[in-house]
């Protein structure tokens, strides 16, 4: 049987709900199609179980971008958190899922029973999940897939304030977004993203601070363009 | 006023039916049997049931004769360890899964016993390799070999092929069909999901 290059959804890139019908597979023969979050399927139909964008990667993975306040945890994805409890073979952090994750005290470049690291409670960590399901708590680890701390661990001094998913997200998209460009043309700070709607920012001055951390927060709902316009207002007033 | 002498002499345990802390008799005529305690100079039932007296045994020093309370309900099974037992999995953790026991040896228990799935216990080769996410999850039924365990839980253990999941539902919500002994399909979607499944005849 030839096989046809399979039709996209008439849905992709425009908003949907819970319950719309994204695909109906009784059309399609003999291909495979890949669903990722906010996707489920029902008999021959995939419906969307939330709301959000509905994204396609071509050829065929579908997947839906919602953005919430609420964090589920991901493999692969970087977050931070802040620890609420010791225990004698995990950190507990909190990464505002619907659980505690564990942060294995060994899960660090180089850790030895010898040299745990001693978070207090309330430190700031910059993390990986390595293990999520529905069921299970979610497991972290301060180093990347080789093995190298990169740039995991603790986050100390700075302001760190809570986002919405979909802003960490844009955060981080790159080419780089429009307000973190016109606030790193003038200002010096760092900063770090969780994509579990957390961002943390360091620089010398505290006004540098607020400065960005208020614009990253006002930048949400604006268009690339009136970002940079906000931003320029934000930096009028430190002149 | 001693009424055991008025006792019916049923077999089998028929007879009048009596009540926990009622009074069955005075301890001068009659020994405190199965369902029955003495206290002080009286016996009283311990338990719901029927009252049925037992002579006493022929050339025995004492010649009084047992009074025993027979249950109306039969009693639940109480897990024993080396016995069979079918359970649901309540939760499942990184290194233990937690199961209610509902049947020992097929026969439903009438209380609720707790037992735990330990990662070593899952299955009998490479045990530290076990990922408990793909052996059980919340809801499924088990059949499982129980051993006493702690204070906490029975230890139950799923190490041989006949043991292991023998019914669980999809996350669609349909029946999952066992496959192979790590793998079940969905019965709505086709889904395939990862399980101990135990080997059916």
């Amino acid at each position: 049987m030839e096989s046809r290059k399979p039709k996209p959804s008439a849905l992709v890139d425009s908003y949907v709900v819970p319950g719309d019908v994204v695909l109906d597979l009784s059309e399609m023969t003999n291909q495979t199609i890949k669903i990722g979050a906010g996707l489920r399927q029902e008999c021959d139909t995939i419906q969307a179980t939330s709301a959000g964008m509905l994204r396609l990667s071509k050829p065929n993975k579908y997947w839906v971008e919602s953005s919430q306040k609420r964090y589920i945890p991901s493999v692969e994805d970087t977050v931070l958190g802040v620890v609420v409890d010791t225990k004698p073979d995990n950190f507990l952090v909190d990464i505002k899922g619907p659980n505690l994750a564990f942060l294995p005290v060994l899960a660090f470049e180089g850790g030895t029973r010898r040299n745990i690291p001693k978070y207090e409670i309330g430190t700031l960590i910059y993390a990986r999940v390595v293990k999520a399901n529905s069921i299970m708590n979610p497991e972290l680890s301060c180093m990347d897939a080789t093995g190298k701390t990169a740039e995991f661990g603790e986050l100390k001094g700075g302001y760190m304030f809570d986002t919405s998913t979909g802003l960490a997200r844009m955060l981080l998209s790159s080419p780089t977004c429009p307000v973190l460009e016109a606030l790193g043309k003038k200002l010096s700070f760092e900063i770090a993203v969780g994509l579990n709607g957390r961002v943390y920012v360091n620089a010398p001055s505290p006004s540098n601070v607020i400065l960005v951390s208020n614009a990253i927060i006002k930048s949400e709902s604006l268009s690339g363009i009136k970002q940079r316009a906000m931003v320029e207002n934000l930096l009028q007033r430190l002149s | 006023m001693p009424m055991a002498a008025t006792a019916m002499d049923h077999d089998g345990g028929g007879g009048d039916v009596v009540t926990p802390g009622e009074l069955l008799g005075n301890s001068s005529s009659l020994v405190a049997g199965r369902g029955a305690y003495a206290d002080g100079r009286s016996v009283r039932a311990s338990v719901t049931g029927r009252r049925r007296i037992v002579p006493p045994q022929p050339g025995s020093s004492d010649q009084r004769s047992t009074v025993e309370v027979v249950g109306h309900k039969a009693h639940g099974a109480v897990p024993q360890p080396g016995s069979v037992v079918t359970a649901r999995v309540t939760k499942v953790m990184a290194r233990m899964a937690s199961a209610d026991i509902m049947c020992v040896d097929s026969k439903a228990v009438k209380e609720k016993f707790t037992g735990m799935i330990r990662q070593q216990d899952v299955r009998a080769t490479e045990i530290d390799k076990v990922d408990m996410y793909q052996s059980y999850r919340p809801g499924d039924i088990v059949k499982a070999v129980l051993s006493l365990g702690d204070a906490r839980a029975y230890y139950l253990s799923t190490a041989k092929n006949e043991l292991g999941v023998v019914s669980a539902q999809s996350i669609a919500g349909g029946t999952l069909v066992p496959i192979s002994w790590t793998e079940m399909q969905c019965d709505l979607t086709g889904q395939i999901e990862q399980r101990k499944v135990a080997k059916m005849e």
